[in-house]
């Protein structure tokens, strides 16, 4: 009877080692990475369909790494006619097709955003000034950046100080041809706005930028184009049991059924 | 469950979860917060939170030092020389800020390293420029004073051109760094307006000095009696150029003072022939032009220029480990055409943050040991060129591996006496109750123990009732050949025969009841075998 709870406890503990290790990733940006650069602490919900989103909320367009179809991009100038807020957030230039669909001139420049004007060691971890007066950085003087890069056009929202230098050779030192300049890490255009620095949003980065990440809320994050998803299949499985009543249903019938069949079994004796 | 597959399970399961935890163990990114710092970004909470030096104060320092070249070249102008002092003391004091803040935040290799030069040498001709007017002031007076003595007059008239060709020259270098101090302030938002107008105003001085001159001399200035000329006319660190002259009328042996920009280079004697000469090598002296003149008493020479041109130079840097804990560098700072830069200044940055300063020999070769922190650390050499005519160098990053210091054994020596000491107490511990004549529910064991070993006639004369109850429990149990981890009422069903006794204690035991001298005898006979004689 002893080695039977014990055999219990520790299939208990196995299974709870196994779940937690099957059921989270290490994938950047991915809701389901509990880790630094994970997104699971980001307080937003996921929408995959962009037809009538609540016009009251602010679409999250995270790291986005898949392209947007015309009629994906026609939703999105409908939201923001109706007035809903659009949040781009991309360093490398990906939602740059998508900015020119929405008739936007504000481009997102990748490099490799340096400065002088700074608290930590890591040259890429500067501080932004805002400059711009809306909603998502009320009350907000400077910002944490991590690693941004240029946003070109537009009403700038956060500048860089002066002393901020694009660190092409990635030595953490203005050598070269490099040079000092302002640079822009975030603008808008009426409702649409850019972001040069998608690591504001991971879970080490929340707590640095509090005021910014609460101007946000409510949040819909776009996960059929953003990397907050994973490639894990276990994860997958497992979310599409969630999102399939049919499926949920299947598999609360499969854990009853071994219960129902001991319980009878115990009857008939 | 069967013993055997359970076991096997058990053992299964076992081995699962160590498998699981051990494959963590190897890249534990759930568990721990290590740096992981991908090209997107760096967890800001395993960053060393360290500012790189004041860079905010950089930019508004680069404001307040064109500002001040306004205000002091106003107050030269306007001949408020104590004011002029206290403006120069000031400027002088915000150089120095500026300088220490390009070097620590690692920018001479910029537009800020340039605007830094510049600032240097207009820091240089507005000293000299004031130093001067105060001269030229003085010489206006003595001019005055000295009416009548032609002699006196005309060793005025040449100190007096030679200060104003010394003006002329400053204000044309000065004028030349404009466009690019300008160009360079304009990119950083800064005001160059008192810059500026310190330029129209050190403009106006020259001037001044000019309109004195055609008052007293005329256009032709009388030529003086003292020659000078610096062959060649230019050249770069560690070169010799000769400062050499005739002096008309002079007695031999005359003591010559050689000046160059305005301070005593060398005294040198008249030769018999009536020449002098000086040669000059070439070292901490600013690149660009510059002005030289002797003076004989109070016979001024006119003013010659030369021009300091810029060296490249190169520095190397070699590491060693001292002991586990400490490092030295070294290495050479010298020249692109191998020429060592004697008593120059070196820094050794380490880690892009720490600085460390020493200084070359006359062998151009610098050492410095320092201690660092255990772990691996990048260190370069920079020479920054502060004042020589050379330009800025740096080595090769280097890196070295710190051991630190090696565990001490005084915490290990520590920790193992903790443990003996932990050890001999708690042994001591058991060991007392087993001394204690106390009759204690730890006693149990060592008193059964003794009724099996040692067959002893029981002794419960003297012991409180329902404690003799408990030794003749112990006695009855130990003599049935009965485990110790036996209850009462275990032993009651496992020796049916004296179940009356054993239920009899469990009363007494458990619910508290006393035991009767009567009961007690009974008992003590039924524990020893008495009913068996009976």
């Amino acid at each position: 009877m002893r080695e039977a709870w014990a055999v219990l406890l520790i299939l208990l503990l196995a299974g709870a080692v196994v779940f937690a290790h099957t059921t989270t990733t290490t994938e950047e940006y991915s809701r389901y990475n509990v880790g630094w650069n994970g997104t699971s602490n980001l307080a937003a919900e996921e929408v995959r369909d962009l037809r009538g989103l609540d016009p009251a909320s602010t679409l999250l367009v995270l790291a986005p790494d898949r392209p947007f179809t015309a009629e994906e991009a026609g939703y999105l100038r409908a939201f923001l006619d109706a007035g809903g807020r659009v949040l781009i957030a991309d360093e490398e230039g990906n939602a740059n097709p998508l900015l020119a669909d929405l008739g936007s001139t504000m481009r997102v420049r990748p490099g490799n955003l340096s400065s002088l004007d700074r608290g930590h060691t890591d040259p890429g971890l500067f501080i932004g000034y805002v400059v711009g007066n809306t909603t998502f950085f009320a009350g907000v003087e400077t910002v944490l950046a991590n690693r941004p890069a240029a946003v070109e056009g537009g009403e700038p929202l956060i500048e860089t100080s002066i002393l901020t230098w694009d660190d092409g050779d990635g030595d953490g030192r203005v050598s070269g041809d490099e040079t000092f300049a302002r640079r822009v890490v975030c603008a808008r255009e009426g409702n649409l706005t850019v972001l040069g620095d998608p690591s504001l949003f991971v879970n080490a980065m929340l707590a640095e930028n509090p005021t910014f990440i609460d101007n946000l809320q409510p949040v819909l994050i776009d996960a059929t184009h953003s990397r907050t998803g994973t490639t894990n299949p276990i994860i997958n499985t497992r979310v599409w049991i969630q999102q399939t009543p049919l499926a949920a249903a299947a598999l609360a019938a499969l854990a009853v059924l071994p219960v129902a069949w001991h319980f009878g079994r115990k009857r008939d004796d | 469950m069967n013993a055997r597959a359970s076991h096997a399970i058990l053992a299964a399961a076992a081995v699962l979860v160590l498998l699981l935890l051990g494959a963590q163990a190897t890249a534990p990114l759930l568990y721990t917060a290590e740096n992981t710092a991908t090209a997107a970004h760096a967890d800001p909470a395993t960053v060393q939170k360290k500012s790189p030096g004041n860079a905010d104060t950089l930019v508004p320092l680069m404001d307040d030092l064109l500002g001040q070249t306004g205000t002091l070249a106003l107050t030269i102008k306007l001949k408020d020389y104590e004011s002029a002092e206290s403006d120069l003391a000031r400027y002088s004091e915000l150089s120095r800020q500026f300088d220490r803040l390009v070097v620590t935040l690692d920018v001479s290799g910029t537009d800020i390293g340039e605007f830094q030069q510049n600032n240097r040498q207009n820091q240089e001709a507005l000293t000299t420029l004031l130093n001067d007017t105060r001269r030229f002031e003085d010489l206006k007076r003595l001019e005055i004073e000295v009416q009548g003595d032609d002699g006196q007059r005309m060793a005025i008239a040449y100190e007096g051109e030679a200060l104003r060709q010394k003006m002329r020259q400053g204000f044309s270098a000065y004028a030349e760094r404009e466009t690019a101090t300008t160009r360079i302030a304009e990119h950083y938002d800064l005001n160059t307006t008192p810059y500026q107008a310190s330029v129209e105003h050190f403009a106006e001085v020259v001037e001044a000095a000019d309109d004195w001159r055609e008052k007293t001399g005329g256009s032709t200035p009388p030529r003086s009696p003292l020659g000078i000329a610096v062959t060649p006319g230019e050249g770069r660190y560690a070169d010799t150029l000769l400062i050499a002259g005739t002096y008309i009328g002079g007695t031999p042996g005359t003591p010559i003072e050689v000046y160059i920009d305005s301070r005593v280079a060398a005294t040198v004697p008249l030769g018999d022939d009536r020449t002098y000469a000086y040669p000059y090598r070439v070292g901490r002296i600013l690149a660009g032009p510059h002005l030289v003149y002797a003076t004989a008493g109070a016979i001024f020479s006119e003013v010659a220029t030369f021009e300091i041109l810029p060296r490249n130079t190169t520095i190397t840097l070699a590491l060693a480990e001292v002991n586990r804990t400490a490092v030295a560098c070294t290495g050479n700072l010298t020249t692109a055409e191998g020429r060592p830069v004697t008593g120059a200044p070196v820094l050794l940055r380490v880690d892009n943050a720490t600085l460390v300063s020493t200084q070359t020999d006359q062998n151009g070769t610098y050492v410095a040991e320092f201690v660092l922190p255990a772990g691996e650390h990048t260190l370069r050499a920079e020479f920054h060129a502060a004042g020589y005519p050379l330009n800025a160098a740096e080595s090769e990053a280097a890196t070295v591996t710190i051991e630190g210091e090696g565990l001490s054994p005084l915490p290990l020596a520590v920790a193992l006496a903790a443990a003996v000491g932990t050890g001999w107490y708690f042994r001591r511990r058991r060991q007392q109750p087993e001394e204690s004549p106390a009759v204690e529910e730890e006693d149990e064991e060592d008193v059964t123990n003794e009724a099996v070993e040692q067959p002893q006639p029981v002794k419960i004369a003297g012991l409180p009732l329902r404690e003799a109850a408990t030794v003749l429990f112990r006695v009855l149990r130990a003599r049935l050949g009965l485990p110790e981890t036996k209850t009462p009422r275990d032993c009651a069903l496992l020796a049916p025969a004296h179940a009356g006794f054993f239920e009899r204690y469990e009363q007494i035991r458990y619910a508290g009841e006393t035991p009767s001298e009567e009961e007690l005898r009974a008992m003590e006979e039924e524990a020893v075998g008495g009913d068996e004689h009976a």
